[in-house]
Order: structure tokens, then C-alpha cells, then sequence
């Protein structure tokens, strides 16, 4: 269900800025605010109207080191990096609350996926990974910058949407627990860049290992992988 | 308060050419009251910490995204503050001290709102609250700075969750009608 109706347009988006506005309605929304300029206004709207909450937080000083790590977050690399897992692999083949089984037969059918060479122009200090379809077509270029924590979703054209009613989502797979959303793919040609936090960045760089299932229009419902496994990479050093 | 203003929005101009020394100033201006939000979202330093950096690395690449029709710069920064901060209550999946909170609300202590100075936007969304029904007024507090979801809002004030999900609509909507637009 799309929000055409201006009231509740309203509704949703106070909830949004609100924060009850949650999980997978949360995504939802944020897909349909990037489709909606309107949605967008009404967004903005309640930020301002809300902004008077922010301002009656008292003032603190931050920690000390803080503006330190944020430049070296932004415009340096840290000096060592944690090494790949050697196990990185192993903890999806024996997750079963979604259905990896059927997933890697259909990776099988439907990709293979190859690591990249370094390219000549690569920032340094990144991780890369390519995603390859049947033919040996790029698909998705992902990739992950240590020194900013940015991670860059490149479609190549054409990857289409997987259908009208169904998209490619991201997951992170963690060394252990459960699969991490990262985000819709783009398609067509489109690029998405997303700011990693702290601690997925810290597992991205443990596990290295990614996975684009098939879900309803707009991400999973569940905040959890519902549809097939249709590819899957590991990032590697440039 | 205009010329702070213009000054941010010059430095953030800046920041989006990519400009460190405007960014470090940008920071310097602006960082105590973010940080302050955070550590009432989050209450917790290291998270407060984390959420504070995520949020002036967002600034950093999305400078060129600002304009006037989402509010002051600080408004800006603030609403990506909040968002990071609401990702990291989400993701921290701790229990929260329901009744502590319940109490303190059940109290009638001054609630952060009453603390707040008099500038005309907060003295306008301060008299609505006022007049708001001490449930709806309640629950949009406690999802506002707890960043309690509807789940949450009916643990903790021991309610079904669709009353307190009605009550959240109810005070937005009245809300909404007291402030404008």
C-alpha cells in the first residue's frame, strides 16, 4: 500500500520523525520518500515543527577524542585493519531460518561471482566486489571504503528490477548471528552510497561476506531475509 | 540568531566543496548541541560518541543536499542525529526500564519541554503540549525522547497497543492542528 491519501501522508510522516514509525514500514516509507517530493515536504515539516524537542536537550561537550577519530573515520585509513576470517563462510551454510538451501540453487542457476583485480584508478584502502550474472555480465560493483565507512552500490547497465513487485536486497553476513540489511539495489544503471555504522562496518570487515536475496517491493517485511539467495560475493582488498 | 544562522549555512556551503577547515569549524558550532541530543536519545556515552560521529560524517557528504525547507542547519544536523540515534536504540535491542519511565511520567516532574527557553517555536510547541491530553502528550514524549516504539509505549504505560498507537495518531494529529504549518 502506496501513501497516495494526504492525510495519511501526515500521519506517516509525523511517525517517521516521531521514531514509531519502524522496521520495515520505516524502509518502506524512506523508499517512498525518495520517490515523493510531497512525502519529502511533509517529512521536513514535522522535523521543523518537532525541532524545539532537540533544542530543549542541554548542551554537552563531546569526548575529547571525538573530532580525532571523526577525521580519521572521514580522511584516513586506520593503520591495520582486521584480517579476513578464514571461517567467514561457514556461518550462512548452516543458517536456516531463510532458506539458504534454496538460495544457493538459485545463485547456482542464476550467477557466478568473481573477485575483481585491482583496477587501475582504486582508492586506496578499499574493499571491492563484483557480481556477476549468468553470462558473465557485471550486475552490481560494490564498493567499500575503510576510511570513510561509505559503502557505493553501482548498477550496471542494464540490470533491470527484479520485477515489478519484487526488489534485490542487501545483506550483510556476519561471522555469527543473523543476516544484516544493508539496503535495496539499485538498477539501471543507478548508484546508491550508504554510510555504514560503526559496528556493521566491523563486521563487514571480519565476514567480508554479502548476499542479494529476492524480496517484496520495498526490502523484506521482517527486517530479516524472506525470498531466495540469488548472489552472493565476498569483498576483497584492493 | 540570524547571523549564527548565516554563518552555518556559509560554513556547510563550504563543507560541501569540501572544505576541512569549515568543517572543523562547522563542528566546533555546532557539535555541543548534537552531542547533547545525543546523550538524551542514546544515554549512553559510547553510543552518544558513535552516533555523533556517524552523523557529522552523514554532514560531510551530504552538505550539498541542505536547503532552507528543512529548517535552520542545526535542524538539519539534528534530524540526522535523531535518525542515527533511533537506528542505534533499534539496534542496541536492550530492555528498557519501562518502570522507571512510566514513573517518571506518571510524576509529573517538569518534562524537558518546561526546561526549555522562550524562544517562539518552542513556546508554541510548549502550549500545545499543554493543552494535548496528558496520555497523547505522554506517549509522544516518551517515543520522542526514548525513542520507544509502539510496542514499547504499551509496555511501559501498560496499555494495549492499539490504544497506544491511537493515542500517538491522536496527539500528532492534534498537534498538528495546534502548531500549523
Amino acid at each position: 500500500m502506496k501513501p497516495d491519501n494526504p492525510e495519511r501522508n501526515h500521519a506517516l510522516a509525523a511517525e517517521y520523525v516521531l521514531g514509531t514509525l519502524h522496521g520495515a514500514a520505516r524502509k518502506r516509507f524512506e523508499r517512498w520518500m525518495m520517490l515523493s517530493p510531497k512525502l519529502r515536504r511533509q517529512v521536513w515539516l514535522w522535523e521543523r515543527r518537532l525541532q524545539p524537542f532537540n533544542e530543549s536537550a542541554p548542551s554537552m561537550q563531546p569526548p575529547a577524542g571525538a573530532w580525532d577519530a571523526l577525521e580519521r573515520r572521514l580522511f584516513s585509513a586506520p593503520e591495520t585493519a582486521p584480517e579476513p576470517h578464514a571461517g567467514a563462510a561457514a556461518w550462512w551454510q548452516s543458517a536456516l531460518p531463510w532458506r539458504w538451501t534454496t538460495g544457493i540453487a538459485v545463485a547456482g542457476l542464476m550467477a557466478l561471482l568473481i573477485w575483481t583485480p585491482v583496477p587501475p584508478k582504486a582508492p586506496e584502502n578499499a574493499l571491492v566486489g563484483v557480481v556477476q550474472g549468468t553470462q558473465a555480465q557485471p550486475l552490481w560493483v560494490l564498493n567499500a571504503s575503510r576510511g570513510d565507512h561509505s559503502l557505493t552500490l553501482r548498477s550496471l547497465p542494464p540490470t533491470l528490477p527484479a520485477s515489478d513487485d519484487q526488489d534485490y536486497e542487501l545483506w550483510l553476513l556476519p561471522e555469527s548471528g543473523v543476516p544484516i540489511s544493508l539496503s535495496v539495489l539499485p538498477t539501471e544503471g543507478a548508484e546508491l552510497r550508504i554510510t555504514l555504522n560503526h559496528e556493521q562496518v566491523k563486521q563487514l570487515l571480519q565476514s567480508r561476506s554479502l548476499a542479494i536475496s529476492l524480496e517484496p517491493h520495498g526490502g523484506s517485511p521482517t527486517g530479516q531475509p524472506t525470498g531466495p539467495v540469488v548472489y552472493q560475493t565476498q569483498l576483497v582488498d584492493l | 540568531m540570524a547571523a549564527r544562522e548565516s554563518m552555518l549555512v556559509d560554513q556547510l556551503a563550504k563543507v560541501a566543496q569540501g572544505d576541512r577547515a569549515a568543517f572543523s569549524d562547522l563542528y566546533q558550532q555546532t557539535s555541543r548541541a548534537v552531542y547533547g541530543q545525543c546523550m538524551q536519545l542514546l544515554r549512553d556515552n559510547d553510543e552518544a560518541n558513535d552516533v555523533l560521529q556517524e552523523t557529522y560524517i552523514q554532514v560531510w557528504h551530504h552538505a550539498g543536499e541542505y536547503h532552507a525547507d528543512r529548517g535552520s542547519v542545526l535542524t538539519w544536523m539534528m534530524s540526522i542525529c535523531r535518525y542515527r540515534g533511533l537506528d542505534a536504540i533499534r539496534r542496541r535491542r536492550r530492555d528498557v526500564e519501562f518502570d522507571s519511565v512510566a514513573q517518571n511520567h506518571a510524576c509529573e516532574k517538569p518534562g524537558p519541554m518546561q526546561n526549555a527557553g522562550d524562544m517562539v517555536d518552542r513556546q508554541r510547541l510548549s502550549d500545545c503540549l499543554r493543552d494535548l491530553d496528558e496520555r497523547y502528550r505522554n506517549s509522544i514524549e516518551m517515543a520522542y525522547f526514548r525513542g520507544f516504539t509502539h510496542q514499547e509505549l504499551a509496555v511501559a504505560m501498560g496499555q494495549p497497543l492499539g490504544t497506544t498507537k491511537s493515542w500517538v495518531r491522536r496527539g500528532l494529529n492534534v498537534l498538528r492542528q495546534c502548531l500549523g504549518s
